[in-house]
Parts: C-alpha cells; structure tokens; sequence
C-alpha cells in the first residue's frame, strides 16, 4: 500500500519513462563530474601520491615529517593557533549570536549587517587591516602606550599571536551564523517551562540553553577549527618565518624546496586531519551543517 | 525568558557589551582601511594628519592594477558564466535524476569547498606545469571554476528544491516540450537561485588568492596576487585604496543579494 | 457515442498493482468523477490519461485515436492540479496566454482569448496581477482558465480544492459547474471527498484497491451501493453482523446475533443461506420507537448511548442487546427525538426495502 500511496500522493513528472529520466539526470551531472575530476580529484590524487612516490617509493618521506622536530613544530603551531581561535571564537560568538537571536530588530540587524560585511570583505584587505593595527607603530601599540598601559611596543606581528588575531577575525562569522540559525530554532516556551519548574536563571542556562545549543557550539567549533588548520594567507601574512604553520610549510616546500615528496606526505597529513574531523561533524551533525 | 531581551535582567548588559565589542571588533579594521585610504600619511598614521585623494591617482594611474583588476575582472565573469550554466545543469541531475550514487556525487561537487584550498593550490600548481596552463587564463578560469561550483550547486539546488515541480509539468501538459517548459518556467522561477549562484560564484573567483599565487606569471596576475605580492614588500596606503574600492564592491553585491532575498520573501 | 475510452488499463509499479484491469467509457461533455481513498488508482488512472505514466497493460483512446505513446505536451489535454501551479513570474493574464502562445497562435487571437477565459473565470480585473497576489482559490480559477484556454477537449482535475476550506470549496465548485454547462467540455475529475463528488459530477467510478467498485449517477451509488465497500464510502453507514436464515432471489431473510429475525432485505450478489453477513442501513434511514409498542415492525431492541444535537439533525448511537453500535439521524424538525435520553431502551426499526445486504 505504502508504494502505491507514494506513487499517487503527488503527480509523477512528465515525460514518463523512468529510466529515460534517470539517464538525462546523469547526462546533466557530466560537465560538473568531468570538471571535479580533472581539476580536482586527479591533481589532488597525484599530489597524494607524490609523497609515497618521490623520490622514490617508500614512506620516506613520513618519516623524515615525524622526525623532524622543525616539522613538528610547524604541526603543534597548527593546532594550538586552531585550538585557541576556536576556543576564543565559541567565547565571543556564542553571546553575538545569543545577542542577535534576541535583540531588538535595530541592533540585531545592524550587528548581522557588521557579521556579514566583515565575512564578505576581500580576506586580503582584512589581513592587510591587522598589518596596519598591529604593526610596531601601528594603532593597537600607539593607543596603549599612549594610554601608559605599556611603555615599550608589543610584538604583536610576525609571531603566532598575529595570526591567532587575524584568524579570530576572519573565523568569528563562521561561529556566530551557525551558532544563530541554532539559537533561533529553540522554542522560547521552554524557558518558560523551566522557570514555572523552579529553575533559577543560571540553572536554564547551564541545564537547558547550554544543552540545547551544545550540538551547534560543537558544529561551529568543528568547522573553525578545520578552517583554520589549512589556513594560509593569513599565517603568510601575520606571521613569523620562524612560526610557520602546516599550509604555509606545504607552499614552501613546493616554491622554495622543490620537495613535493615531502610536501605531499605534508598534505596527506592535512587533509587526513581535516577530512577525520569532517567525518566526525558528518557522523553527528549531518551532512548539510559540514557543507554549508 | 533566556530568549527574551526585555527580561534578561543585568545579563542584558553583559550580552549587549560583548556584543558592541565584537561589533567593534568586526567594523573598525574595515573602518580603518577606508580612513586610511583617504589619509595623507605614507607611514598609515592614524588618526591621520590630513586627507588625500593621492593613493586613488596612484592607483587609477598605474597601468598595472588596472590590468590585475581587469584581468581578475574577465576571469570572474567567465567563471561566473561557466559556474552557474555547468552548475545548473548538475543540480537538475542532483535533484531529480535518480541515478545511483546521487548522494554520494553531490558531496564530490562540495569537497573543493571543505578542503583545505592550499593543496588544491599546489596539486593544481603541478597539474598544469604539465599541461602548461600555468599563468593562462584558462587555467586561471578552470582552477577558480572548481573552487565557485559548489556554491553554484548550493544556490540552484536549493532553488529547484524549493520550486514546486508541478509548475513545470503544468507548463507541459499546457503543451509546452519539457526543454521549452524548463527554460521558459523553471528557469525564471529559480532566477534568485541564478543570480545567487552568479555573485557567490563572481566573488569566489573574485577574491581567490591561495591557488592564484602559484599560478599567476609575472605577465598574468589577478588583482588578490598583485596585493599580496605588494603586501610582502610594503603596507603601501594605495593597498587601502584598493580595499576600499572592494570593500564598495563586495558591500555592493552583499545588498543586491540582500535585496533579491527580500524581493523572493515579498 | 464513446468519446473518452479507457481499456482494461492496469499499472504495476515493481510488484506493487496501483491499477488493476480499469475499464470505463465516457461520452463527450460528461462530467465524470474518480472517488476513492488516497491509494485507491484513482489519481495513477488520471496520470495514466494524462501521460505521466504509461500503463503496463491495457489502451486509453480519445475520439477513437490511441493516445499513448504521445508525450504529455502533445496530448492537448486540460488540467488543474492539486497545488497551486501558476507561473509564479508571469502575470495572470500571461499565465492564461502561455499555451497559446506555445502553440504559436496569434497575438490578437491570444489576446481575445485571454480575454474570454478570464471573463469565463470571473477574474477580468485580475488580469495584471502576479500569482503570489491572489487567494487561493483565485489561484485555482486562473489554472482553470489556463487548462481550458486551449479549447482542450478533454479537462483533468486532480483534488483542485483540497487546499482550500470548505466555505471556498463550495464556492467554487458552484462555479465549475457553471463553466461546465458553458463549456461543455468534458471533465475528469479526482477527488477523495464523496460530497464533491456527488455534488459535482454526472456520474462517479468508486475506486478501491486499484479497481473500479461501481460506476454511476451519485444518487445510485447511495442507494444501491454494489459492494459493501461502496455503501461504507459513499454516504454513512451501518453495519450489522447476521447470518442469513433463508433467501430467494432478490431478498433474504436474517438472523441477528440476539435471536431477532429480520424479513425481506434486499440481496445485490452473494449471500447464500446460513453465511454470515452484513446488514447495511443507513443511519436517517433508521427509526427509534419506544420498546413493545412497536413489537409488531421489524427491528431490533437496543439501549440509547450517545445523542447529540448537531444543529440541523439530532445524532444518535443506540446499542444492541449484543453490543454494535448503531448510528441514527434524525432531522431537528421531527417531532419526536426529545422524548428520548441517554439510557432509553428502544427498538429500532427500518423499512426492510432500504437496508442491503453484503458477504462479510
């Protein structure tokens, strides 16, 4: 009964023939397949492949990776910038997004206003903002020594606090979207169910809204954090030759050392990192959070 | 009452402080650029000493930015045209195709947009040394394809989904041949699909840098490769004209997205 | 003369048959109704004539002429959907243009057209507006206008009112029936509510289970329901289990499970002597009167357990001696219902000749 109800509930498309349908479907998909596959799937493959392969096959190249205390360094700078701008963006973007969720029409849309114009602008010109603020001579020094708080410039560029920043700002509106379409979706009345059952406001906070959100906080988080681990234009521009992290080591070992062994075993390391994580926000959040 | 501002007590202050910090954390570097872009100091004083429209005559006269922005220009329109016309036929295949490994296609199409882009940069860098599309417009064009599609895939697919799909088997039934039915009713139905699809896939191409840095020749930049390369050497205030005049832009697009969002609710 | 022909049609989807061996001739400008529960083939039947499926058996001809194999667009058919299906970007009036203008007619003659249809609808001042700025129903007059601007001989409706509620559906239904008388254009017409399809049509095909159960005028599928699934569809119904004591050919005699023994009802098929079965009544058709007095009627004793006054009629369910509820209407004019309350003992008593009975 079901298949039939199914097949009747709503007008089947025209024209008929299913398996006719089922070919055009396919023939449509080709361009976009062909594309992906030459362009993407086939060099990205090749490159992987690059490190088990040159300069000759064998895991060489892994080993000299793990070996490498350089190397390793380039691997814990890449996760503790990740770890502490997702820290840092769960902090700020879950009362932003709280804020934006409940605020007044005005504040709220002038704020959402600020989120996306600050995403959408050129990721150039933002990092090139940081350079000018966090320079030397630059605003952020200028305005505390000119207010006694330090008497000599702080190092604030060329050194992984510069990129922690600089990712912090670029990665803040990935965290509070996600974390907003979340909130939103929570149905007010359940506050007001705690509360008649005596909860305190801590308590629907900690017991109810926390738990509630905990799933988007742990989506947003994820995706930050995959984000900036493969991030590169901000580390090569606010950091330090001497900090480098995991994008910017596989960029100088193709431009300056030519080694694309090591550079590929040094993406193999990247993207396994990054597609585990993505497995796990796809095992517990669904496909459509990890995409979108 | 979590939910509801008026009753938040003292923790309204609390929230509506962070949230005018970040606010301020999220403006004022966009602020920044644009003040500074209009002031007189070479060293990027701020405030600045005077105003100036010089780093604008700068850049306006420099032939070589006009050729990275009309380049970065021609690419972005073909990869737009490109993007939403591939992209569009692929989502029809996604929606209502149902061929096997229907799922498993659509997140093939969606990897370019999750993975790191730095080794597509360099996979891609190594890929076209040997095909010699290194510093061509087409590898510029095909490189900055893969990378605009999925959000041409997003935008349309939603769209058609959200399309209702008797609409077009009416225009059929009306006498209307399925091809001609889908251009002269699904098409126009899905329009805001199309031109969402159209500026994610522009400001994709647009703003893509990574992938552009390893391929651009010294003959052929786009204008994010020109920045950067301007950037390593010096914070030049004629870099904050540039940004200034994208940041217009990119706030330009944002409200014309805005708008067609608005324009399909009412 | 045979206008819309449909041949032993069947549709089997995998091993699933959503149509079974359908059979049905329409004449030209009938008006004629599929009613049936969701799933019953109706809707695949309607699809089937409207090319959106093949059959996997059987041959659908209009005016003689096989009109599978044609794809949809070529069929020259009308329909109306269930939802709302304008063009969302053209107004009113180009909506109402689009398949002339597919067929490449002239300007003057679409504009005539165009003109005519909305007059037909009653929608002429509409003519500029987009479709997100009707109601509903105005929607659904625009898409008539549209399926009949054609002059498709044939018109398919598949529940076009089922999104709108009933005050609207009636409305609206009034004005189908108008266009229909104007138009004489032939209409097939899907729906899973029997007060429209008895309201609306010249003659009903009850489907069930992929097939047809009965064809014809409302009034007849009321009365001389052919099958129990027709007399439990169309109309309401009692049932009440019996064996059959003793039959001849068009009457039977009955047992009810209490001992009372009911002469006379009225056999269709089945039904043999000493079977169980079932015995139809409809519940306005049911009389209550007072326990003894009326002993000499044929009836069955109960108790009253429910009644309500439902504004034009009173509602009651009595209960058997053996346990089956029996529903009873009764108009708010008669009489006598206030004589009765809740606990009452009764005898219900019917008119042997309109009650039926069925196999179980």
């Amino acid at each position: 009964m079901t298949v039939i109800d199914a097949a009747t509930s709503t007008p089947p498309h025209a024209p008929s023939a299913s398996s006719r349908r089922a070919a055009r479907g396919l023939a449509a998909v080709m361009p976009a397949f062909a594309l992906v596959s030459v362009v993407f799937v086939l060099p990205v493959l090749a490159l992987l492949l690059r490190s088990v392969l040159e300069p000759q096959p064998g895991l060489q190249n892994y080993e000299a990776f793990f070996a490498s205390t350089t190397y390793l360094k380039v691997l814990a700078n890449t996760f503790l910038v990740a770890g502490t701008v997702t820290v840092v963006t769960v902090l700020l973007g879950f009362p932003v997004a709280w804020f934006l969720a409940i605020a007044p029409a005005f504040w709220s849309r002038l704020l959402f206003a600020i989120v996306i114009l600050s995403m959408w602008t050129n990721l150039l010109a933002r990092t090139y903002a940081w350079m000018v603020l966090l320079q030397r001579t630059g605003v952020v020094n200028r305005t505390l020594m000119g207010l006694g708080l330090i008497s000599e410039p702080l190092p604030l560029i060329n050194n992984l606090v510069g990129v922690t920043i600089g990712m912090t700002y670029i990665m803040l509106p990935f965290m509070i979207l996600p974390l907003h379409a979340t909130i939103r979706a929570i149905d007010p009345s359940v506050f007001q169910a705690a509360a008649l059952c005596g909860a305190s406001r801590w308590h629907a906070l900690t017991r109810v809204f926390l738990p509630l959100t905990a799933s988007g906080i742990a989506a947003g988080a994820l995706m930050v954090f995959v984000m900036s681990l493969g991030y590169f234009i901000t580390p090569a521009l606010l950091g330090g030759t001497s900090n480098m992290m995991l994008a910017e080591l596989i960029a100088q070992l193709v431009q300056s050392l030519l080694d694309w062994g090591l550079a590929g075993a040094a993406a193999v390391v990247l993207l396994t990192v990054t597609l585990a994580i993505y497995a796990v926000q796809l095992r517990f959040f669904g496909f459509g959070r990890a995409a979108g | 009452m979590l939910l509801d501002f008026a009753r938040l007590g003292s923790w309204r202050l609390l929230l509506g402080l962070i949230a005018a910090l970040v606010g301020a954390f999220l403006l004022l570097p966009i602020a920044l650029i644009v003040a500074l872009s209009f002031g007189s100091s070479q060293w990027l004083q701020f405030p600045p000493p005077g105003w100036t429209l010089r780093w604008y005559e700068e850049l306006f006269a420099d032939p070589e930015w006009l050729g990275s922005f009309l380049t970065s220009f021609q690419i972005a329109v073909v990869v737009t045209v490109l993007s939403v016309g591939i992209g569009a036929m692929a989502s029809f295949g996604l929606t209502r195709g149902e061929f096997r490994g229907r799922e498993l296609l659509r997140a093939l199409f969606l990897t370019p947009m999750i993975l790191p882009v730095v080794v597509l940069a360099v996979a891609l860098y190594a890929f076209f040394l040997r095909l010699h599309l290194n510093g061509t417009f087409i590898g510029f064009v095909l490189a900055h394809l893969v990378i605009a599609l999925p959000f041409s895939i997003i935008a349309i697919s939603n769209a058609l989904e959200r399309f209702d799909r008797d609409i077009e088997t009416a225009a059929i039934v009306c006498g209307a041949s399925p091809l001609e039915a889908k251009i002269r009713i699904t098409l126009p139905g899905i329009r805001l699909g199309l031109m969402s699809a159209a500026i994610f896939s522009f400001l994709a191409s647009w703003d893509e840098v990574v992938i552009a840095i390893f391929m651009a020749s010294p003959d052929l930049q786009t204008l994010p490769v020109r920045i950067f390369g301007t950037l390593r050497q010096d914070l030049s205030p004629v870099i904050a004209a540039i940004s200034t005049v994208l940041i217009a832009l990119t706030a330009g697009l944002m409200a014309l997205a805005a708008l067609l969002r608005k324009d399909a609710r009412s | 003369m045979t206008f819309l022909d449909i041949r032993n049609v069947s549709k089997h989807f995998g091993s699933v048959a959503a149509v079974s061996n359908v059979s049905l001739e329409i004449a030209r400008g009938e008006f004629v109704t599929f009613l049936g529960p969701s799933g019953s083939g109706k809707s695949t039947t309607l699809y089937m004539i409207a090319g959106f499926f093949e059959p996997s058996a059987g041959d659908i001809r209009i005016d003689g002429a096989g009109i599978l194999g044609l794809p949809s667009n070529k069929r020259n058919i009308g329909m109306v959907f269930q939802r709302y299906t304008l063009f969302p970007h053209l107004t009113v009036a180009e909506n109402v243009a689009f398949p002339l203008r597919v067929r490449r007619r002239p300007q003057a003659e679409v504009a005539r057209k165009v003109e005519e249809m909305l007059a037909l609808v009653r929608l002429d001042r509409f003519a500029d507006r987009m479709p997100a700025q009707l109601s509903g129903g105005q929607q659904q007059r625009v898409a008539l206008a549209r399926a009949l601007a054609y002059d498709p001989p044939l018109l398919l409706m598949d529940e076009p009112l089922s999104a709108l509620d009933k005050k609207l559906r009636e409305e609206i239904q009034a004005e189908i029936r108008r266009i229909h008388r104007e138009t004489g254009v032939t209409i097939l017409y899907v729906t899973h509510d029997q007060e429209e399809a008895l309201s609306l049509s010249d003659r009903v095909a009850l489907f069930n289970h992929g097939r047809i159960e009965q064809v014809g005028k409302g009034r007849e599928l009321y009365e001389q329901p052919s099958t129990r699934f027709v007399a439990g569809f169309v109309g309401h119904s009692n049932f009440l289990d019996c064996t059959v004591a003793a039959r001849n050919d068009h009457r039977a005699d009955v047992v009810f499970p209490d001992g009372s023994r009911l002469p006379g009802t009225p056999v269709h098929r089945g039904a043999h002597a000493g079977a169980a079965a079932g015995l139809m009544i409809r519940p306005d058709r049911v009389r209550i009167g007072a326990r003894g007095a009326a002993a000499t009627s044929a009836g069955v004793d109960a108790v009253l357990s429910d009644a309500t006054f439902i504004g034009d009629t009173f509602h009651f369910v009595a209960t058997t001696a053996w346990g089956a509820p029996v529903s009873i209407r009764v108009p708010a004019s008669a009489p006598m219902p206030h004589q009765h309350a809740v606990g009452d003992r009764v005898r219900l008593s019917w008119d042997p000749g309109q009650a039926r009975l069925f196999d179980n």
